[in-house]
């Protein structure tokens, strides 16, 4: 693959990135903010493996699929916003997000201008998902881990204090069923 | 042969892949149900019937809902069918003759399957219609249950190959085919497989009880994409079934690609027929299934087939 082409390429999946990353925050709908979360990766995913980091990238798009749905998901549960197809605004404390977010964006675009980089250009590594495995598994394999044991206790936390007989008793106690006529819940 | 018309001429075999692969199901679907049923084999309506519905689609009028999600209901069933051809796209036809062979071919189609709960979802949510709705959550709940025991069957087959490459996954077989080596590997890759494209006993976001489910509301051209999609979806499964399991060009007397062709057909005959032979399972029932019995079975196909490497 000739050079410009790689740079057309790469342009392409930065300029979408960033165009449906941005999208996710002007959007209003939590289904929508979560595809375009995901169609976002999918384009960093794309960098990545035009980087030369195949297995890093395809991972990438392969555990996103299923993160943004279950995000989307789980956000409709909580939000009691039915299927997230009423609209809503998806951003709080609207000035402080926007100077936030443009703040870090304008920090961390201006990197790669005032950090003087090495240059002596790495070799191209013949099996990248080779060697990527053994370190994984080799003199990284105790942090990694780590940070896996930590993982699965959360979940398995995270599924004990959802349970139905959670910590405090039987989760729906005390608890009504939302009522379907005018003005009935202002009386309980 | 330049190196771009070379990448041209792969996409357009893919395609023309699917395509007759499309055709393919959708007759041999109709064989497959008239001897079940042990009607009478009318071969020229059924050659032909595929074509005259497909025909009817395209030219239906299309309706439309209130307030839909309108690009999104677009591109779901063209998302769903690209991610058919990016799956077949990795399957082998002989150890020279494959679409695209990278190094991370088993990482590239389990993307692929992960994606279709987006494009599935999209296509029920997108609507704004009730039972479609409920589809698309049932094809979550069903695509998350079935993703790991997936993942876990076909990453069996990785460990004899010890490459995530399609073509040295289908290479390490030449002795001995997976589905000896890796008895529950099959079953388990087809029960996943009817499930990926929501074919016959798990229909359930598509379901007649939900009155078409996320396709409730397609009508015309659309609903017309959103079948092809499926039957190409379940053309991919078929075929990488072949490749990771059944040895793909491997085989007495005939050419590789015919080996390939042939083992194809007869896993899309198994996964086809289940759709006139099964009952429709309920969604908690496959749930259930899927956690409590086939990821500890998937899991520990991984344990033997790597306690034998060993």
């Amino acid at each position: 693959m000739n050079d410009l082409l790689a740079d057309a390429i790469f342009w392409a999946f930065a300029a979408g990135s960033v165009t449906t990353g941005l999208r996710v925050f002007r959007t209003d709908s939590m289904m929508r903010a979560a595809f375009y979360l995901l169609a976002s990766f999918a384009g960093v995913g794309g960098i990545l493996v035009l980087l030369g980091a195949e297995f890093l990238g395809m991972v990438l798009i392969l555990m996103m699929a299923g993160e943004m749905l279950i995000m989307a998901i789980v956000m409709v549960m909580f939000m009691m916003n039915p299927a997230g197809l009423n609209p809503m605004w998806m951003v709080h404390q609207h000035r402080v997000a926007v100077a936030a977010g443009a703040g870090s964006f304008v920090l961390l675009a201006s990197l790669p201008f005032l950090v003087k980089f090495p240059d002596r250009p790495a070799p191209q590594p013949e099996e990248a998902t080779a060697e990527l495995g053994t370190e994984l598994l080799g003199d990284s394999m105790l942090v990694f881990q780590t940070a896996g044991v930590a993982l699965l206790s959360t979940m398995i936390g995270a599924v004990v204090i959802a349970n139905r007989s959670g910590r405090f008793g039987v989760a729906e106690e005390g608890s009504q069923e939302p009522t379907v006529e005018p003005g009935a819940g202002d009386q309980r | 042969m330049s190196e771009y018309a070379a990448a041209g001429v792969a996409i357009a075999a893919v395609g023309a892949a699917l395509l007759a692969g499309v055709y393919f199901v959708a007759v041999f679907d109709r064989l497959i149900g008239a001897l079940v049923e042990g009607r009478p084999l009318q071969w020229s309506r059924l050659l032909a019937e595929p074509v005259q519905s497909s025909a009817l689609m395209a030219v239906q009028q299309r309706r439309t809902t209130e307030r839909p999600d309108a690009p999104a209901w677009a591109l779901a069933p063209a998302l769903f069918a690209g991610l058919a051809a990016v799956a077949l796209a990795m399957v082998p036809l002989d150890r020279d003759l494959v679409a695209t062979d990278p190094a991370t071919g088993f990482v590239v189609f389990s993307a692929a399957i992960a994606m279709v709960m987006i494009a599935v979802y999209l296509h029920g949510w997108s609507p704004n219609s009730a039972f479609a709705l409920h589809g698309a959550y049932r094809y979550g709940a069903q695509a998350l249950s079935f993703q790991i025991p997936f993942l876990l069957a076909m990453l069996a087959t990785v460990l004899p190959a010890e490459s995530l490459s399609i073509v040295e996954i289908v290479n390490a077989q030449e002795s001995l085919w997976n589905v000896v080596r890796q008895p529950a590997g099959l079953p388990l890759y087809l029960v996943v497989g009817v499930a990926v494209s929501f074919w016959g006993p798990l229909n359930l976001p598509d379901g007649s009880d939900l009155a078409g489910g996320t396709s409730v509301e397609d009508s015309g051209l659309s609903r017309l994409l959103w079948k092809a999609a499926r039957a190409a979806m379940l053309v991919s499964v078929a075929a990488m079934g072949a490749a990771a399991f059944l040895g793909g060009w491997w085989g007495p007397w005939l050419a590789g690609p015919v080996w390939v062709v042939l083992k194809t057909v007869a896993l899309l005959g198994v996964l086809l027929a289940s759709g006139h032979l099964l009952a429709r399972v309920r969604i908690e029932q496959f749930v259930l299934v899927s956690w409590v019995v086939l990821i500890p079975l998937a899991l520990l196909n991984v344990f033997v087939s790597g306690a034998f490497l060993l």
